[in-house]
């Protein structure tokens, strides 16, 4: 059984486009990539939207199904403990918060009788809730709780959408790197869109991952 | 930690934040997707303001503690979609006749019935026409980004004082779902004075709020009430926003988050020199009936784009009073891209040889 790599945090952080984007990057090395989307909250902006293009990747997409996919009832999809126990590379999406975290309290000790997780707090300080330390402090207790796992790290993926500027990303990812050093935790990665990558990795080096954005709208 | 200029917010949470910086004191509601982000955001605010959240055990629980709370003259708000918003439309009419102001919320899903949770705009006529029962009506207003689901919080609860009326905020499931860099704006300091307000009537009559009239002519006196204050809003309130109306031989008439996917299809049709222009109805109720009219006097043609099964285009076809033909292109459970509806445009424009 390989790795799971797991991404959680609050409403909006980013989630489900790192996932994507992790689960893809992960495709290139590996056969038997598996992108399990478990926002059992609502179906607005979920990973299966773009089924079509994991796909064409060869990555396997455990997500709600039929029209369950179009849902807000909470429905693990069935075969994700059969897929926990198999030797396979997994990236899990869960909603935010801590009813988004939930469903991993669920598949916890299958989580952890596989080789090794890495469970990544996602911050942008950007968001509501995600200002302060103490509020960010106070998230991690409860997804951890609901997860009934411990974070191994935090992915700083501070941005404004469209009106992120290099500034936006150089003052958020300090505020995150601050937020890290008081939560103890080790920032793992710096997410940035491809047009501040350059720019980010030569100052912070190897830490910086490119994402591309597949989740939002054209017509936004 | 020192508050950022701008934030990322999802189009719920900024409604929600425009409320509380509008001087919201309570919020009474039951969760449905795809609104539950505003009750979850003002659960959490609450607290820390002194504010009131209640979770109530119903629809119609709920918006009768608006009732009760908008009689005291605090600023009083609920937020629900479709079902929850029938629910709740004879306690609507309630507040329309006892000219209580309040925010209502209707963060739209596609019905009849449960429908789905996909975004919609079916809950046009339900939201114009009142809903429940009775001669009145309710402003509706309109938002087309996350910036103004703030911005019309707050203007919401401005109007609602200002004409003592229920004010509802109708936007599609996405726009309340989607995230947008936002500026906050500055907290409501001053507020109108209500002297009809249930706050205590020690050295005075008390005031008391009503909508029972069982004498026939008083029934009927304060529906002449009514109209004459709708006739007021109709005439002071209407708003839309044009866009590239002047010369327009074909007019697109669309409104919320679908406005800016039409925008973008009336812009490449443009540019493919079809003269066409685009009104947006940014208040509902009123409808911006001297916007169409004007667009009317040289436009060929109007088409009517909504996420329903055709509700708007009545009022547009009010509007024009048979001056122009109006036809309709509409989806339900998804949102039509701006090259659907741009081959709708173009389609239209040869056949009408425009």
């Amino acid at each position: 059984m390989g790795k799971v790599v797991i991404f959680a945090g609050g409403f909006g952080s980013g989630k489900s486009e790192i996932a994507l984007n992790q689960a893809l990057l992960l495709a290139r090395d590996f056969e038997d990539v598996i992108l399990a989307d478990l926002d059992l909250v609502n179906p607005y902006f979920a990973s299966r939207d773009v089924r079509p293009i994991l796909e064409d990747a060869g990555i396997r997409l455990v997500a709600p199904s039929g029209e369950l996919s179009f849902g807000d009832v909470p429905s693990i999809p069935g075969e994700i403990i059969g897929l926990l126990r198999q030797e396979n590379i997994m990236v899990i999406d869960v909603a935010g918060d801590e009813v988004g975290s939930a469903v991993l309290g669920y598949l916890s000790k299958y989580i952890l009788a596989r080789q090794g997780y890495e469970f990544f707090l996602v911050l942008n300080p950007y968001r509501p809730f995600a200002q302060e330390v103490q509020s960010v402090r106070d998230l991690r207790m409860q997804l951890e709780k609901a997860a009934n796992l411990e974070f191994t790290g935090i992915v700083s993926n501070p941005n404004l959408l469209g009106e992120t500027t290099a500034d936006i990303v150089r003052r958020g990812h300090q505020q995150v790197a601050d937020m890290a050093m008081s939560l103890s935790l080790p920032v793992a990665n710096l997410t940035v869109t491809k047009e501040f990558y350059p720019e980010m990795a030569a100052k912070f080096g190897g830490q910086v991952r490119e994402i591309n954005l597949y989740l939002k709208p054209q017509w936004l | 930690m020192k508050q950022m200029e701008k934030i990322l917010m999802k189009g719920n949470e900024a409604l929600a934040e425009g409320a509380l910086s509008a001087g919201c004191k309570a919020f009474f509601g039951y969760p449905i997707t795809p609104s539950s982000e505003i009750a979850e955001y003002m659960a959490r605010k609450f607290p820390l303001l002194g504010g009131t959240f209640v979770q109530a055990e119903s629809e119609l629980a709920a918006i009768s503690m608006v009732y009760g709370g908008a009689s005291t003259g605090a600023r009083v708000m609920t937020a629900s979609s479709g079902p929850g918003i029938s629910l709740k439309s004879e306690g609507i009419s309630f507040l329309a006749e006892a000219e209580l102001p309040c925010l209502i919320v209707n963060i739209s899903r596609g019905g009849p019935g449960l429908g789905g949770i996909q975004p919609a705009q079916s809950d046009y006529f339900q939201a114009t026409r009142g809903g429940g029962h009775g001669d009145y009506n309710i402003m509706v207003l309109a938002p087309s980004s996350v910036q103004e689901m703030l911005d019309f919080a707050m203007e919401g609860f401005d109007l609602a004082d200002q004409y003592r009326i229920p004010v509802m905020v109708m936007a599609e499931g996405t726009l309340g779902q989607m995230m947008e860099p936002i500026t906050p704006r500055a907290k409501v300091t001053q507020f109108q004075a209500k002297p009809w307000a249930t706050d205590g009537c020690k050295g005075r009559q008390p005031n008391v709020v009503n909508t029972l009239h069982l004498s026939p002519e008083f029934l009927e006196y304060r529906n002449k009430v009514l109209q004459e204050k709708y006739k007021l809003i109709k005439a002071n309130e209407q708003k839309a926003e044009t866009y590239r109306t002047e010369d327009a031989d074909l007019v697109v008439v669309a409104f919320g988050l679908m406005s800016r996917i039409v925008r973008k299809a009336v812009m490449t049709a443009r540019e493919q020199g079809y003269k066409v222009g685009l009104i947006r109805p940014v208040t509902l109720w009123p409808f911006p009936v001297d916007a169409v009219r004007e667009a009317a006097a040289q436009a060929k043609l109007f088409l009517s784009v909504e996420i329903s099964m055709g509700q708007m285009v009545e009022d547009v076809r009010l509007a024009v009073e048979g001056r122009v033909p109006v036809e309709f292109y509409g989806r339900i459970g998804m949102i039509p891209s701006p090259e659907e509806i741009g081959r709708q445009i173009i389609q239209l424009a040869q056949r009408e040889g425009l």
